[in-house]
């Protein structure tokens, strides 16, 4: 079991890595070059160099990329080349209000789906089944901005309940932004929970089907407490990557969303960032992206193994 | 970027963004709504009298990050600029100059020395008098390479710093290097609103000007807040107060419209499937800024085949402009005729060539250019790019013309594709005097110069023109000057659009022309 944990820490470890220097690499291959582009079009040929200067860009692109990923590992991250900031703090402050989203929509379209997933699973082929599996598949289907549109014409403009937009900038309280948060979170959380539906659905219909069920049923146990002790925890398993999935891509996949609701998080940054070209922030933001993809895989990886006493024993079985 | 896209450049913030989203938005919304398919688009902007106080909403998209209330810097926040400040002069609603902070100006006989006597009784929002000791500083920060003002390099050429006198309290002389009678025009630009003396370290976030609105708060790319001065020479503005919201996507700031989070969005041009949606509201409206915006498809007169003048002669004989009006803007502005003085200004000629596809066809077969193959670029930038495009496209195929339309990247397009393509689509704000406009875009080597044209005999006739005193004799010559780019520049000019406004149907007392709006007149009904 240890080693079968060290192997995956040690994977994890390696991804990352790739993933810093894929990063890198891809954002030196953003078009238009960075020092016009940060300046604008007034530029003077001097500032133009100097900056190029100070961003380094005469060095070679090993060296630049050892100092980035020896302060990154220090959380240093450097200085926007817009704001003058530290990019750390910066980054920390939009992070935090995306958080806030992605708790909230954990929280609906985790517990949501799941529950309707076994609901459709128990049900299959009968009416709540083909209910619940229609309005997930449309879920699936629609892109976020328009879930995001339809549920602003909704609750914000036909029935004012919530607000439309946020009007706050990134220093915003908690508390300013709470009402804020539910529309933007219901629109993720529709997106998302459409594919956890399906498997969780999936899986229950598997799980009921399999012999230790039937054996368990025939032993006169109640339908809920087979349900709840016996095919639960076997049908969560293979759901718990796609919600490991879903996490991450909530941490980097919330750009259009928060755009439309103006929701000063950390795709809302991240855009402006590569719009501005200001490449410490986008650097950053793609590597803490990386982070939370490799931990919620890890997460998962080790949640399955808490949960399947075989993969637990594989280690040592081979 | 430049000052003349300025508001544009903002734009670029939602346009990126925007692009699909929008899309998908404005077709969702004009479904719900069941807006027909016919522009339905009020023409008058909402007049009536608004009752005294309120608090109005604007929502503007933010410059940067790096944002500066500076009025001089390249990166100011625009919108607040014309309520903290003024200027020595501004350009009045029929496109004359009219007094602002300078009750009054005169050249000597030859137009090359400016007297300016400044209004009395004028203070700034710390309770300083204005003195014309403020408005030679504030020559002098926008000349300061330390500024780094876009407007630097249109006055100095004209102006040495050094040379600035102040004889009295309320006389500003300013000695030209060489005579110009249009002086005064150069100081309407928004970069030129007047600071207080030695203010250059702080003016950037303490907003201190003579405007008809003092500062409260302001962050950069965030929110802030204006409040009435009492003390405004002008009167006090009906307003008591002004929020800003920055909101960088454009269909965020028409959400924020339609569901009555904001009165106003400012200095955004709605695409027309979001206007009709806004003015099917009925929260909101449409106001319509008349032949706000100048749209241009530069051909770059250094590459091939533009180096020819019958080339460029016959693209501009080859489209109709009425046509890419009625298709691109849906009618909402005025053919341009290539032409790129706007019909509202008191120096514009009607004189043009007709559309003539069978002589574009002529020209180009004398040039040795029969079946021209073309790409044309455009980018979601701006809405109308691409529209404009197509209809060029459509209408030059009659000449035998074959344009191939290729988008490229929205946030890229003004430092990758502008001035670097040969051909290429963009816009400009109109309310530019016509010899700021003569001398930014169209004079051989000026920094916007954007199809690179060089004409030395363009060049000496606008010369004669600054230099002539007699306004008679200018206004003829600065036609000639029109002929001149008509027949021979590189600027295809198809058409001066109506900037569409999204505002509250509260708002009451609106005004807006070029870069002037109204901020003392404006309120609310109800408020």
């Amino acid at each position: 079991m240890f080693s079968f944990i060290a192997r995956r820490a040690g994977a994890a470890i390696g991804t990352l890595f790739l993933s810093s220097v894929l990063v890198f690499l891809a954002v030196q291959a953003l078009p238009g070059d960075v020092a016009t582009q940060v300046l604008g079009r007034d530029a003077t040929p001097d500032a133009v160099s100097a900056l190029r200067e100070k961003l380094k860009l005469d060095q070679p692109a090993w060296e630049r990329y050892v100092d980035w990923i020896g302060g990154a590992l220090h959380g240093d991250f450097g200085l926007s080349l817009v704001s003058g900031k530290a990019v750390g703090g910066e980054v920390g402050l939009y992070l935090g209000n995306s958080a806030l989203i992605a708790l909230v929509t954990v929280l609906f379209a985790v517990t949501g789906s799941i529950v309707l997933g076994i609901l459709a699973g128990l049900y299959r082929d009968r009416w709540p089944d083909h209910l619940i599996s229609t309005v997930s598949l449309v879920g699936m289907s629609v892109p976020e901005f328009v879930v995001a549109t339809v549920l602003v014409l909704c609750f914000s403009v036909a029935l004012p309940w919530f607000p439309a937009v946020v009007l706050y900038g990134p220093e915003a309280s908690v508390g300013q932004l709470m009402p804020a948060v539910w529309l933007p979170a219901l629109a993720l959380a529709v997106v998302m929970a459409a594919y956890i539906v399906r498997m969780a659905r999936t899986s229950v219909i598997d799980v009921m089907a399999s012999e230790y069920v039937t054996t368990a049923r025939l032993k006169g146990l109640s339908t809920w407490r087979v349900v709840t002790r016996h095919a639960l925890p076997s049908a969560l398993l293979p759901t718990l990557h796609v919600i490991a999935l879903n996490v991450a891509w909530l941490a980097g996949g919330v750009a259009v969303v928060e755009n439309v609701f103006n929701y000063p998080g950390i795709g809302k940054l991240m855009l402006a960032s590569v719009q501005n070209r200001d490449l410490p922030v986008i650097q950053a933001i793609a590597l803490i992206s990386a982070v939370v993809y490799v931990v919620c895989n890890l997460a998962a990886d080790l949640g399955a193994m808490a949960l399947n006493p075989k993969l637990r024993t594989r280690g040592r079985t081979r | 970027m430049p000052d003349i896209h300025h508001p544009g450049r903002r734009s670029v913030l939602a346009a990126a963004t925007a692009g699909a989203a929008s899309l998908g938005a404005s077709w969702l919304l004009t479904g719900c709504t069941g807006a027909s398919a016919a522009p339905v688009l009020p023409t008058d902007a909402k007049g009536g009298s608004p009752d005294r106080g309120g608090t109005l909403r604007i929502a503007r998209p933010p410059a940067s990050d790096a944002e500066t209330l500076d009025p001089a810097s390249a990166l100011s926040a625009y919108e607040y600029l014309g309520a903290l400040y003024n200027r020595l002069v501004r350009v009045g609603a029929n496109g004359d100059l009219v007094p602002d902070l300078a009750e009054s100006w005169e050249p000597d006989a030859k137009a090359r020395t400016w007297t300016f006597r400044l209004r009395a009784g004028v203070t700034f929002h710390n309770g300083r008098t204005l003195t014309s000791a403020d408005a030679a500083y504030t020559l002098r920060h926008i000349l300061d390479k330390a500024t780094a003002s876009p407007q630097a390099a249109v006055l100095a050429p004209l102006i040495d710093p050094g040379k600035l006198r102040t004889p009295d309290a309320r006389t500003l002389v300013v000695p030209l290097k060489t005579p110009n009678a249009e002086f005064p025009s150069l100081l309407t630009h928004y970069n030129c609103y007047v600071i207080p003396d030695g203010s250059a370290g702080g003016i950037g976030r303490t907003g201190i000007g003579t405007g008809p609105f003092k500062l409260e708060s302001f962050m950069p790319a965030g929110p802030g807040r204006i409040t009435a001065y009492e003390d405004h020479w002008g009167g006090r503005p009906v307003l008591d107060a002004i929020d800003f919201y920055s909101v960088a996507d454009m269909s965020a700031r028409s959400n924020a419209l339609l569901a009555g989070q904001v009165d106003l969005l400012s200095q955004t041009n709605l695409d027309f499937a979001t206007a009709r949606v806004v003015a099917a509201s009925d929260r909101a409206t449409i106001a319509r800024v008349e032949n706000a915006q100048w749209y241009v498809l530069p051909m770059l007169t250094t590459e091939k085949p533009f180096t020819d003048v019958r080339v460029r002669q016959a693209m501009k004989l080859a489209y109709d402009p009425e046509h890419v009006v009625k298709v691109a803007l849906q009618g909402a502005g005025t053919a341009g005729w290539d032409n790129p003085v706007p019909p509202s200004d008191p120096a514009h000629i009607t004189a043009h060539p007709k559309h003539d596809p069978e002589q574009a066809r002529h020209l180009l077969k004398k040039a040795g250019h029969e079946g021209l193959t073309l790409d044309l670029y455009t980018s979601s930038y701006d809405p109308v790019f691409t529209p404009m495009a197509l209809a060029y496209q459509d209408s030059a195929k009659r000449a035998g013309i074959r344009i191939r339309v290729k988008t490229a990247s929205a946030d890229s397009y003004y430092t990758q594709i502008w001035m670097k393509k040969p051909l290429m689509a963009t816009y400009w704000y109109t309310g530019r005097p016509v010899d700021q406009l003569f001398t930014q875009v169209f004079r051989s080597g000026s920094s916007y110069n954007e199809t690179a044209w060089s004409d030395k005999a363009f060049d000496a006739l606008l010369d004669r023109a600054r230099q002539e005193t007699d306004d008679e004799r200018r206004r003829e010559l600065y036609g000639e000057a029109q002929t001149f780019v008509v027949e021979k520049g590189g600027a295809m000019t198809p058409m001066f659009a109506d900037r569409l406004v999204g505002l509250s149907r509260k708002v009451r007392g609106y005004a807006e022309h070029g870069f002037e709006f109204d901020y003392l007149g404006i309120g609310l009904r109800g408020a």
